[in-house]
């Protein structure tokens, strides 16, 4: 048996993994499937999702260059790599010239009373890809994985098990052991408690951090905006406080406009993880002004290729269409059993890339490693059917499996060839078959020699039960060969010409077809705006008097000290009222109010936008973000508002801060604001 | 019996009756396993008028030899299939949606660029149908009369759900038997676990996934499971005999056959 059947069997006897695969497929589905109810078109927009990233894929080189000069223009740091040793270079480059630029250090310091250079990372899977981290940490760099699943599994020092929900094969039991053994706090089972203790350390790693570093979900070619998106806010507080921020991504991850950013951005989390859009949205194009908590940001912008052009120019090109949704991780039983640490290369590596997506492009992009990885699986369609971009996966994996993988280095006689990763006896015998199903006088003769062959075998029974290392055997037994193939009986039965009969009942028009579905009546957009944000644990307050009705909400909270965004509220008022007023971060305040820019009635979010006071922190840092909202400025959706975000720094909020990193169980509150309250006037 | 319906002649308008031709690909595993489907098939449209025709020299689509990347070896086996239908006229029935999806979908990808092969594959893909699909979309008969005695439950074989996108039809066919409860497999969307070369391969994983879909049967209490490809047909009820279970997996065409 080979090493990665051997690993297939302990996922699949591996209990509690099992169970939480299991959950993570059912959770997963049904939220899948009903986040697209709401979008009833929503077969056309993934035409059109599949069409933009052709187009994208096709004209790579022409929307690179239109997003890099974008970038340059912005005053990004544009960085390109054309493998992970490069990349690695790079980052190791920038920690290199920033070390003595600390915000904790100056030069004149005493060089060994320093403490090692902190990275504070948030989720991304290209650095997962080059193995960023273990790079890092062998330069004496302190990593901190901030994302709550990424950061338990940093714990654990285990990779990622899934590209969404990094953690999803433990259970609760096990990260409060850890972090009761890494933490030293007493063992809890509690996940509000475990998520506001992973909260606590890690904001003081954002804090202090040197450098922030993120991955990257879209860049926009049209406008050189970095779209990064989480649900906990770590992906804020890595690009907002660090004075260096880090953005490393795909040379694939490219839209054309922010129209297309739109149309993605509407079906990569609800493929994801069931959301109509995620809780932060951010669109980056400069680096950040200043602020009190550091001077003028620098952002650096890593673009890697790392095998994808070698994916682009081979028959796998439709694997760089792909958006990292994970969706086709969830639909697949493959993955379902294996988890993400069972795809194994022939070294034992664990591949960066689980599930279906991962088995096409880990080869190319990794090497002949992970050739075999597309052998598992029935090509039963259930990822292609799950893509929100339409990529043919089953037809992909007989690509990969027919040998028309790329590979970084020259085969070996293993990988070499048609029916890559598949066993040589499986491959003898399919061939042999070849032979016999092209010769039809073979085909009648082995018909007959199979079914005298099988009956001897079984002569009392239509099945037989073949040994567990014949494949078969293992779970179902053989039916025996039938003694007279049809073929045979066709010949000896007299074929009734007679039209013999029929129901005479025809039913052409009566075919069964779905009911077309009622389109809802639409309330109008505040209500809609409300049902929304309410649904997702945000408040709404309907008010005359915003200011009045702040303070009022203020004195029950007991808060005496806002950091407020200018020309927001009434600040006179609030100073009568006795509130203190900031208009610069404070990690201390515990509230922060903001403008929205505007509203989204579809998905309940505000559109928060850099400028005068921070608003991004003020929306960031406090346990409760105030957002004043006028009611005319909610649009349908965000494919609306992205006229209004052109060159800004923005984010879409869209409820508070929240993880399901830990058994999939929603918890409120993880790295950004606990409440989100928007003042509707 | 017969009699009961014998009708169709009169039925006037229909232009089909009594002219139509049909080429049978009956596949590799009717042929050698299942041969009463290949005789419920053509009994069936025979009943509707129409006449079937076995080109004796078929085989094998060759399905098994691409998916496991063996591309050379499944063009030649898709040549000679191709060959065998070029020398006939009509469309083209199978009991089979994975092989329906194989001709339909595979054997434009595996002649793709071949300026010589590629038409006359993309022909025989274009008269190609699966058997429910034949009946309900193209001869427009969802029901044929056929009455079944107790419960029934389906499970859509991957290639007939995803592969050709062939639901509605076996679905309203089931519906108009008479006598037969039609109740829902759990997760009936589920791949089986054979999967082809897949189930020997990863036997490990085929089990696993055989294993749950057997729960989800024993959930229906239905006693008879209907398929409509019998690649899903031989793994289930290979693992039902294996494990002592009295269920049975039926093809499609044997329940509609049931009169
Ligand atoms: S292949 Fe499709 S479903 Fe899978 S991760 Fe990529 S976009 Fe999502």
């Amino acid at each position: 048996m080979t090493t990665f059947r051997s690993r297939i069997l302990e996922s699949i006897n591996n209990e509690s993994l099992q169970t939480a695969l299991d959950n993570n497929t059912e959770r997963r589905l049904k939220g899948r499937a009903v986040a697209f109810e709401s979008i009833p078109d929503w077969r056309e927009r993934i035409k059109r999702a599949h069409a933009v990233r052709a187009d994208v894929i096709e004209h790579l080189d022409e929307y690179l260059a239109k997003f890099i000069a974008k970038n340059e223009e912005n005053g990004v740091i544009v960085h390109r790599a054309k493998d992970a040793a490069e990349a690695i270079q790079i980052v190791l480059k920038i920690t290199d010239s920033n070390r003595f630029a600390s915000r904790r250090w100056s030069e004149t310091d005493d060089r060994s009373r320093r403490t090692p250079l902190l990275i504070a990372k948030s989720k991304s899977m290209v650095s997962e890809e080059i193995s960023l981290n273990h790079a890092l940490e062998k330069e004496g760099i302190n990593v901190v994985e901030t994302a709550l699943g990424e950061y338990i599994v940093q714990l654990r020092h285990e990779r990622p098990s899934h590209i969404i929900t990094p953690a999803a094969h433990l259970k609760k039991e096990q990260v409060a052991e850890l972090f009761r053994e890494k933490l030293g706090i007493p063992y809890t089972t509690d996940i509000p408690t475990l998520t506001a203790t992973a909260r606590k350390i890690l904001r003081e790693v954002f804090l202090t951090a040197d450098i922030g570093l993120s991955g990257v979900n879209f860049g926009v070619a049209e406008t050189g905006a970095v779209c990064i998106i989480t649900n906990e806010g770590n992906g804020r507080m890595v690009a907002t406080l660090p004075p260096v921020h880090i953005a490393l991504m795909g040379m694939e991850r490219i839209v054309p406009n922010l129209n297309d950013l739109a149309l993605m951005l509407s079906l990569l989390p609800r493929s994801a993880t069931g959301q109509k859009l995620t809780v932060y949205t951010q669109l980056l194009h400069t680096p950040l002004p200043s602020t009190t908590l550091r001077k003028n940001q620098t952002r650096h912008l890593i673009i890697l290729d790392n095998g994808r052009s070698r994916l682009r120019n081979s028959p796998l090109k439709e694997s760089l269409y792909c958006i990292r949704c994970g969706a086709c991780l969830n639909a697949c039983p493959v993955f379902r059993e294996l988890g993400g640490h069972a795809y194994i290369g022939s070294d034992l590596s664990i591949a960066p890339y689980p599930g279906p997506i991962g088995s096409v492009i880990s080869p190319g992009l990794l090497g002949e490693n992970y050739v075999h990885l597309a052998q598992a699986s029935s090509l039963c369609g259930a990822c292609k059917d799950a893509c929100p971009v339409d990529i043919d996966l089953p037809k992909l994996l007989t690509r990969v499996r027919a040998g028309q993988s790329p590979h970084p280095q020259p085969l070996s006689q293993r990988a070499r060839g048609e029916g890559a990763g598949l066993s040589p006896l499986t491959k003898f015998f399919l061939r042999m078959y070849t032979r016999v199903a092209t010769h039809p006088g073979l085909f009648v003769a082995s018909q007959k020699f199979a079914a005298l062959g099988t009956f001897l075998f079984a002569p009392f029974s239509q099945w037989i039960r073949l040994p567990a290392f014949t494949g078969w055997g293992y779970s179902k037994d053989f039916p025996r060969f039938a003694g007279k193939p049809f073929r045979e009986r066709r010949k000896s039965k007299k074929v009734d010409k007679e039209t013999g009969r029929q129901s005479g009942r025809f039913e052409g028009g009566q075919v069964e077809t779905l009911a077309d579905k009622k389109t809802e009546d639409f309330a109008d957009s505040a209500s809609r705006f409300i049902n929304e944000l309410t649904a997702l644990n945000g408040h709404v307050h309907q008010t005359h008097n915003a200011t009045k009705d702040i303070v009022e909400f203020l004195k029950q909270r007991g808060v005496s000290k806002i950091h407020l965004e200018p020309n927001t509220l009434d600040e006179n008022l609030l100073r009568e009222a006795n509130i203190e007023i900031a208009n610069a971060p404070d990690p201390q305040i515990i509230v922060g109010a903001t403008k929205a820019i505007c509203g989204l009635a579809d998905t309940g979010s505000v559109l928060i936008a850099d400028g005068e006071g921070s608003p991004l922190e003020a929306s960031l840092l406090p346990e409760i973000h105030i957002a004043v909202l006028k009611s005319s400025d909610i649009l349908p959706s965000l494919k609306d508002a992205m006229a209004l975000v052109k060159g800004r720094n923005v984010v879409f909020i869209t409820g508070p801060s929240r993880t399901a990193d830990i058994e999939m169980t929603l918890t409120i509150g993880v790295h950004g604001p606990k409440e989100i309250h928007v003042f509707l006037t | 019996m017969y009699g009961l319906i014998s009708m169709v002649g009169c039925v006037s308008g229909l232009k089909w009756t009594h002219m139509t031709t049909v080429q049978l690909f009956v596949t590799c595993l009717v042929d050698s396993f299942f041969p009463q489907t290949g005789e419920a098939v053509v009994d069936i449209l025979s009943r509707l008028g129409i006449s079937v025709n076995f080109p004796p020299d078929q085989t094998c689509c060759g399905q098994p030899q691409f998916n496991a990347g063996l591309r050379k070896d499944a063009r030649a086996v898709a040549e000679h299939t191709i060959r065998v239908f070029e020398k006939t006229t009509g469309d083209i029935i199978t009991p089979s949606g994975s092989c329906a999806h194989h001709f339909r979908h595979n054997y434009p990808e595996l002649f793709e660029g071949d300026s010589a092969w590629l038409p006359r594959a993309k022909s025989l893909a274009s008269r190609t149908y699966e058997f429910t699909e034949y009946l309900v979309d193209k001869l427009n008969v969802t029901d044929l009369g056929a009455t079944w005695d107790g419960l029934l439950t389906y499970h859509p074989s991957c290639h007939t759900l995803r592969g050709i996108n062939v639901d509605r039809q076996p679905r309203a066919l089931l519906q108009n038997i008479k006598g037969a409860t039609l109740v829902d497999l759990p997760h009936a969307e589920e791949c089986c676990g054979f999967g082809g070369v897949m189930s020997i391969e990863h036997p490990e994983l085929s089990a696993e996934w055989l294993k749950r879909k057997i729960s989800n049967l024993e959930a229906t209490n239905s006693p008879t499971l209907v398929v409509t490809d019998a690649g899903c047909l031989m793994h289930i009820a290979g693992g039902l005999h294996r494990n002592n279970k009295s269920q049975r997996v039926m093809h499609i065409a044997e329940i509609l056959h049931n009169t």
